[in-house]
């Protein structure tokens, strides 16, 4: 048996969970702060006037950035580069990988319109130079030119290139650029918090048993005294056995759960 | 073929859309332009050529005259005109001096000043914008903070709330001041205060920008640094401490480099060491970083431990060596990160022989001696650098641990490196590893490394002639004579005496010292300086009557003191020299060098005194005589109580063998 690990009942977790003073105001910002990040403009601007919760950010902002996304994810790179210089013409100046990404991009969507031509004139135009400007760009810049070389681009090794999933790439790295150009998080604090409440169950899960969230959707509180009913095989079913005997099926307030403690902790000494 | 909507683009024909009296035509030109140069150097620099700036620089001003025609209009038109050239002309500078050169030529500056005055706000963004692109190349013009209006200007600046506008503001004072005396009216003005309370109160850019100025401002002024940490109780230099730790890994490197130029500069503040071992885990911390931040990082740690070997040891409790160690390893390092971490190394190996041992332990050597191969050519001298730092452990260089081909024939080849600075260190690390106790410096020799010394002692670069100078004094330094005689005879008299006269007073004192090394030790190698007619023994006695610098007189003295400790002919020769090189007083050098204030030249003086007179050889007498006479003996009796013990020794000795042969 194992180091008899201190139990914390749902009863008592939550007691003690209603002791604890969550302000509203803080929930609303970070359910802004979520809406805002991942560029839910109108949802922010309804939360906004029904809550009265303040954006950290202008929302008319979030309207360019997202128009930048979309550009990009509909294939439309040209127009999204306008945006963000438009936007603000730092960005790309200082941003050489998102740059060559979006020239890349760019190439991409020349070669699925079949307009090879013009791809091959861009690439030695365009990107060609960037490759000689940073040498790290060369290899990816060799990637998508192959492109050109295959007859049937959809089953090339390098087909992956031509996916949603590349110009979804692309969008989310110049969304994070723009986010960032304003100062603000790329990420919300949402996920964040999320990844914490994982963390820090496992981290109490070395020393007590409670009741646990496993299910981050709808966040119930699992019973301790099931998970340990889950571990443990025969041992258990002799202890509730046990419990029965001496409590009967009738013992519903808090002396159940102590005296059912300290019953499983004489069984753990035999 | 060129397809049709190539075409559209040509350069010239874009040029010729932005001179269109159409103002939609112009807008449309003018934005088409900064879209295609933007993130593109390959771009700029071609419209750069075409002469695309001073055309933008135009329409900027004859747009800013119009608004001021009609009474600061906002018209739509004129204002897109004004945006669109400010950004356009912003993105030429955008690091790329060519480019800040080529909008301060066309006259665009003023132009730019005149839009952070235009009703619309998107003008003044972008003509902020532009003008922070600028400030953040050295060939910004210089401000002029010390002028009552400049001062109230870029006050008004850092009150903007606009980002862009403070962060101009901020740029200003890191690019251009420079004095104490404009750190002080900085700090006179208050905008200090002002930039405190962009730390506390500022967005992210704006409390990175105060950073870099504050610590502008307090580089080297230990006055400014106190008054503005004034008599408050409390943490002074809190809201800087907190930064240090801040979620962004940029603040956090200029908070630290804030609080190094403080620490740096004034003995008060920073000096216990919990906050010291804070800033060295943080720095080290950063190197995770793969971006600029990183690579900055390490040249933060050099400046914090360089000269300190109390921080030093701190930085190797804290695993520093293991830790750049680590990254080293990674391989395929951006230059800028790869030079850092090497100079980091050198720095922390610079005096602490524990951290020798620890950074030989790691194998971290063979890695430093990849590194003289690297096509950068700060990445081959930061490597130079660090094998300087490292074979100054004189456990190691006895045991001839560094005396291999890994680590000598690299080093040798660098030798012939474009670089004169690579050069220099090169024979930095050479002149350590050379100085082999066991004498056994076959693989430098055998890989020609001798031949190309004397041949840099040739050099243009004085740089580079003394320090080959210097490697060749420790090559020789108690080196068997064969050796000896190689270097002489590869040098020749008539080279070294030269270099002994050598325009640079560096190259003549290691020229000095070189001498000194080879004549050491044996009565046959004192006939060096008789070679070509007595060519080297004139060049001292020359270069010891019209040199000023103690270290000339030191090097020089001790080379004639050297060859006073060999036969009659030789210590003839040497009284010579004292007296028949005399100023127009009358005066030799000799009564010069006992007077000076330096303690090792009166004592490398005496010492050659000593050998003259000593009394085993039968041409004392008259030597003594000849002292006597030019009122040496009696400038001798005045240091028999000199401070420096070594200097009152000897001179009694002299004294002492000047008595043997009674009162003359």
């Amino acid at each position: 048996m194992g180091t008899s690990k201190k139990v914390i009942t749902r009863e008592e977790w939550e007691k003690r969970l209603s002791d604890v003073k969550i302000r509203k105001e803080d929930m609303n910002k970070l359910v802004m702060n979520f809406l805002v990040t991942e560029g839910y403009v109108e949802a922010a601007e309804k939360f906004r006037m029904e809550s009265g919760t303040e954006p950290d950010i202008d929302l008319a902002t979030i309207t360019d950035r997202m128009a930048v996304k979309k550009a990009v994810q509909c294939g439309n790179v040209e127009d999204a580069i306008e945006k963000v210089n438009d936007l603000n013409p730092e960005i790309l100046d200082t941003n050489p990988q998102l740059f060559f990404h979006l020239q890349q991009q760019r190439l991409i969507e020349l070669i699925r319109n079949g307009k090879i031509e013009e791809a091959l004139e861009f690439a030695q135009e365009e990107l060609a130079p960037r490759g000689e400007e940073n040498q790290s760009f060369l290899e990816e810049l060799e990637r998508t030119v192959s492109l050109l070389a295959f007859e049937d681009v959809s089953n090339c090794p390098v087909g992956e290139l031509l996916d949603i999933s590349q110009r979804l790439k692309t969008a989310s790295e110049v969304n994070a650029a723009i986010l960032t150009s304003q100062s603000h998080e790329k990420d919300p604090k949402l996920p964040s918090l999320l990844k914490m409440l994982v963390w820090a169950q496992n981290q109490l899960d070395e020393k007590v048993t409670y009741p646990r969230i496993n299910d981050l959707s709808n966040a119930t509180l699992e019973d301790p005294v099931h998970l340990q009913s889950h571990q443990q095989n025969s041992i258990q079913k002799e202890r509730q056995w046990a419990v029965r005997l001496c409590y009967g099926p009738h013992q519903t307030n808090l002396l159940q759960p102590l005296a059912h403690l300290s019953l499983l902790s004489n069984f753990t000494q035999m | 073929m060129p397809s049709a909507t190539v075409n559209k683009h040509r350069p010239s024909e874009l040029l010729s859309r932005l001179a269109s009296a159409d103002p939609e035509v112009k807008v449309r030109a003018l934005r088409e332009l900064k879209n295609q140069i933007i993130g593109n150097r390959t771009k700029k620099l071609s419209f750069l050529k075409l002469g695309a700036v001073p055309s933008v620089a135009c329409i900027l001003a004859d747009s800013i005259d119009e608004v001021t025609e009609n009474n600061n209009c906002d018209n739509s038109n004129t204002n897109n005109i004004l945006v669109q050239s400010a950004a356009a002309l912003g993105s030429f500078a955008c690091g790329f001096d060519a480019g800040v050169q080529a909008v301060l030529d066309a006259g665009a500056f003023p132009s730019l000043l005149r839009l952070l005055a235009n009703p619309n706000e998107k003008v003044v963004d972008a003509g902020a914008r532009a003008l922070r692109m600028i400030y953040q190349s050295k060939l910004a013009p210089k401000y002029d903070f010390l002028q009552q209006k400049n001062m109230e200007f870029l006050i008004s600046l850092l009150s903007c709330e606009k980002e862009n506008v403070s962060g101009l503001g901020a740029s200003i004072i890191t690019h251009s001041c420079a004095t104490n005396l404009e750190q002080k009216a900085l700090f006179d003005a208050g905008i200090l205060r002002k930039l405190d309370s962009l730390l506390e109160g500022g967005s992210l850019s704006q409390r990175d920008a105060s950073l870099e100025s504050l610590a502008t401002i307090f580089r080297n002024n230990p006055e400014v640094i106190s008054k503005f940490a004034g008599p408050e109780i409390g943490r002074p230099f809190s809201s800087i401490i907190d930064l240090a730790k801040d979620r962004h890994p940029r603040t956090r490197l200029l908070a630290c480099m804030c609080l190094i130029v403080i620490r740096n500069a004034s003995p008060h503040f920073l000096q216990d060491i919990g906050i010291k071992t804070k800033i060295i885990h943080i720095l080290l911390e950063l190197l995770d970083d793969p971006g600029q931040v990183g690579d900055e990082a390490p040249f933060a740690f050099s400046i914090l431990i360089a000269q300190k070997e109390d921080i030093q040891k701190l930085a190797l409790e804290a695993n520093a060596i293991d830790k750049l160690h680590h990254h080293l390893q990674k391989g395929s390092l951006h230059p800028r990160r790869f030079e850092g971490i090497l100079l980091a190394l050198a720095d922390m190996c610079s005096k602490l022989e524990s951290c020798r041992s620890r950074f030989l332990s790691l194998q971290v050597l063979n890695l430093v001696a990849d590194a003289l191969t690297d096509y950068n050519s700060g990445v081959r001298t930061a490597a130079c650098v660090c094998l300087k730092s490292v074979t100054r452990s004189i456990k190691n260089l006895s045991a001839g641990y560094f005396m291999n081909e890994i680590i000598v024939i690299p080093l040798v080849q660098l030798f012939l490196d474009p670089s004169s600075s690579v050069q220099v260190a090169a024979l930095g690390a050479v002149s350590n590893i050379v100085v082999d106790f066991t004498t056994r410096k076959s693989v430098f020799v055998q890989c020609g490394g001798m031949n190309q010394l004397v041949q840099l002692a040739k050099s243009m670069e004085s740089s580079v002639r003394s320090n080959a100078l210097w490697a060749l004094k420790n090559f020789v330094f108690q080196a068997d004579n064969r050796l000896k005689e190689g270097v002489f005879s590869e040098l020749t008299a008539s080279l070294l005496s030269n270099l002994i006269c050598d325009p640079e007073p560096s190259v003549q004192e290691q020229a000095l010292a070189l001498v000194r090394n080879l004549v050491d030790g044996c009565i046959n190698l004192i006939e060096f300086v008789f070679a070509e007619g007595g060519l080297i023994l004139e060049a001292i006695g020359r270069q010891l009557q019209c040199s000023s610098k103690a270290e000339i007189g030191i090097q020089g003295m001790y080379a004639l003191c050297n060859v006073a400790s060999g036969n009659e002919f030789h210590k003839e020769a040497v009284i010579q020299q004292l007296f028949t090189q005399m100023d127009d007083k009358n005066q030799s050098f000799v009564i010069k060098f006992l007077q000076s204030n330096d303690s090792q030249l009166r004592i490398a003086t005496v010492w050659t005194i000593v050998n003259l007179t000593c009394p085993s050889s039968h041409g004392a007498p008259g030597r003594l005589e000849k002292l006597h006479n030019a009122g040496i003996t009696s400038q001798l009796k005045n240091m028999v109580n000199d401070p420096c013990v070594d200097v009152k020794l000897r001179v009694r000795t002299v004294l002492g063998q000047s008595m043997a042969f009674g009162d003359n």
